[in-house]
């Protein structure tokens, strides 16, 4: 069992001296684990015990190989999973359910292809009742936010995977989630669409500073967008470290590929996650 | 257009324009009076749709088959959807439907006329029957193949189940359910006539059966020109809404499969 707190400043109740309030906890994830049944009266131990808090405002991002329960994480908090012990809770209620308080974006961008781009992201805001003058001003505005201006009248069969995910994420941040919820969001496109899709992501959280839960294959992405990067290994899928990211931002990718401090951040990651991958043998 | 575009366009009526020529020929070679020409079968036409007794009948099919139809769109949709989210509801009427579906719905007539006459009432409901199979297989298809993401991503927008069942399921389903629907309109078409047959009463498979009876070997065959006329009417109009509703859809360069 691991009990992490993710405040720097876990010592201080508030900070006199610097005048900051201290980040009250936006997620907290108590005691969750998650067991699914497979064929028979097989079961499998998905998630075992996972303690974990999260800050208003960070970008956390979740790393690990693949079938660790990272996903299921993301889907719990969501609401989209029910946990089978332990509880999880945003703004200390517990979660009992999906909610526009926490906005999903998929790896399979998940759109609804019978609406165009525009129709897209005023999807939330309509089913919430917002007039639709106001929902399609505001679609507009974060359509240009995400760099789809000009876009508005394309159905999603037209766009390419970059552009969905675009439009996926303006569709999450249309209805003003507290926390942005992340699968693998890049994990389908290029590796040049990629980056470029993680440059926009931070400039967007820098901006909006939302809580972000990310979960990636990819060191290299973590590290680069975090504040925390939570280290898991399977079998039974569970929190190995915790890795504070201690650089500075705002981020520069060229700066920073060039930073002997996010090259260790990245070795020492993989070094955690290989050591992972001997237990199994 | 291009030589080639009118070409593409005009092909099916080639294609029909050859088929009544294959008849003519094929006609006049055999000879027999029960083989009327295509010319005549044609010339008979206008005397069936100019008489307003026949006229009346062909209305009163079409009325009987828009009834079916629409009974069975309104029935088979809503239970398909169903049958596609919740696995209870699959476990029921899966195995049901996997017994009723073979089952010729025509076969069923003599029954059916046995306790409800030989009116309305039965003819509508063996056209009921016979559409709303492939309409439930077609929008149970559908429902299942929605991808689970996009009703998360619904749920996370604040829709309840039922909202996201008209709003999510029902709209990604569509292609596939008016897909079965097509399959149901043609279908409808077929047991109309079938029914008609059967309960000799009223109705364009009627007029088909007592011109046999009679002989009027010309009426029999304008009559099955009418009837098929019909079907690609109804098939070309709904094919029409079909691709304005479902656009979004639709691969770019489709072979057409209609007349539209």
């Amino acid at each position: 069992m691991q009990v992490v707190s993710l405040r720097s400043d876990a010592h201080a109740e508030s900070d006199p001296l610097s005048g900051r309030k201290p980040a009250s906890a936006m997620i907290e994830i108590e005691h969750v684990s998650q067991r699914f049944q497979t064929s028979g009266k097989q079961s499998h131990l998905a998630l075992s015990d996972i303690n974990l808090t999260i800050e208003d405002g960070a970008f956390v991002s979740i790393l690990g190989p693949s079938g660790c329960g990272k996903s299921t994480l993301l889907y719990i908090v969501g609401g989209f999973v029910q946990p089978t012990d332990g509880v999880a809770k945003v703004k200390g209620k517990a979660i009992t359910g999906p909610g526009p308080d926490r906005g999903p974006v998929f790896q399979e961008f998940a759109l609804f292809p019978w609406k165009n781009v525009l129709g897209n992201v005023m999807y939330g805001l309509r089913q919430q009742g917002v007039k639709k003058a106001e929902a399609e001003a505001r679609g507009r505005k974060l359509l240009e936010m995400v760099g789809l201006k000009g876009y508005e009248n394309f159905y999603p069969k037209e766009l390419s995977g970059g552009m969905k995910q675009r439009v996926a994420i303006a569709r999450t941040l249309a209805y003003d989630p507290a926390v942005l919820l992340m699968d693998e969001p890049f994990g389908a496109l290029d590796a040049h669409t990629r980056t470029r899709l993680q440059n926009d992501l931070l400039d967007i959280w820098d901006r909006q500073r939302k809580t972000v839960l990310f979960v990636t294959h990819s060191v290299e992405e973590a590290v680069y967008l975090s504040d925390k990067v939570i280290v898991m290994s399977r079998s039974p899928g569970s929190i190995k470290e915790i890795v504070d990211i201690d650089l500075p931002r705002p981020r520069k990718r060229a700066d920073l590929l060039l930073d002997a401090r996010f090259q260790k951040y990245i070795v020492d990651i993989e070094k955690m996650i290989d050591d992972g991958g001997k237990d199994d043998l | 257009m291009t030589a080639r575009g009118v070409l593409k366009t005009l092909s099916p009526l080639f294609a029909c324009i050859g088929l009544l020529c294959v008849w003519q020929v094929a006609s006049l070679r055999l000879d027999t009076e029960s083989f009327p020409t295509a010319l005549e079968a044609i010339k008979a036409i206008p005397s069936i749709l100019g008489d307003k007794g026949s006229l009346l009948n062909i209305l009163d099919s079409i009325r009987r088959m828009a009834i079916g139809l629409v009974l069975a769109v309104m029935f088979s949709i809503p239970l398909g959807l169903l049958m596609g989210r919740i696995k209870a509801v699959a476990s029921f009427f899966n195995p049901l439907m996997m017994i009723i579906y073979p089952v010729p719905k025509a076969a069923l007539m003599p029954i059916i006329m046995l306790w409800m006459g030989v009116g309305d009432v039965s003819k509508i409901l063996v056209i009921f029957l016979g559409v709303s199979l492939p309409i439930i297989y077609h929008a149970f298809q559908g429902s299942k193949a929605v991808e689970e993401k996009m009703l998360w991503s619904g749920a996370a927008m604040g829709m309840s189940a039922p909202m996201r069942m008209l709003r999510i399921v029902l709209p990604a389903a569509l292609p596939e359910i008016l897909t079965g629907c097509r399959t149901g309109l043609v279908l409808a078409l077929i047991t109309m006539i079938t029914s008609e047959m059967i309960a000799r009463q009223s109705g364009a498979g009627n007029i088909l059966f007592n011109s046999l009876d009679m002989a009027q070997y010309d009426t029999v065959f304008a009559m099955i020109l009418i009837i098929g006329a019909m079907g690609i009417v109804f098939d070309a109009a709904f094919e029409k809404l079909r691709l304005s509703l479902v656009r979004w859809s639709q691969p770019r360069d489709d072979m057409p499969l209609s007349f539209t």
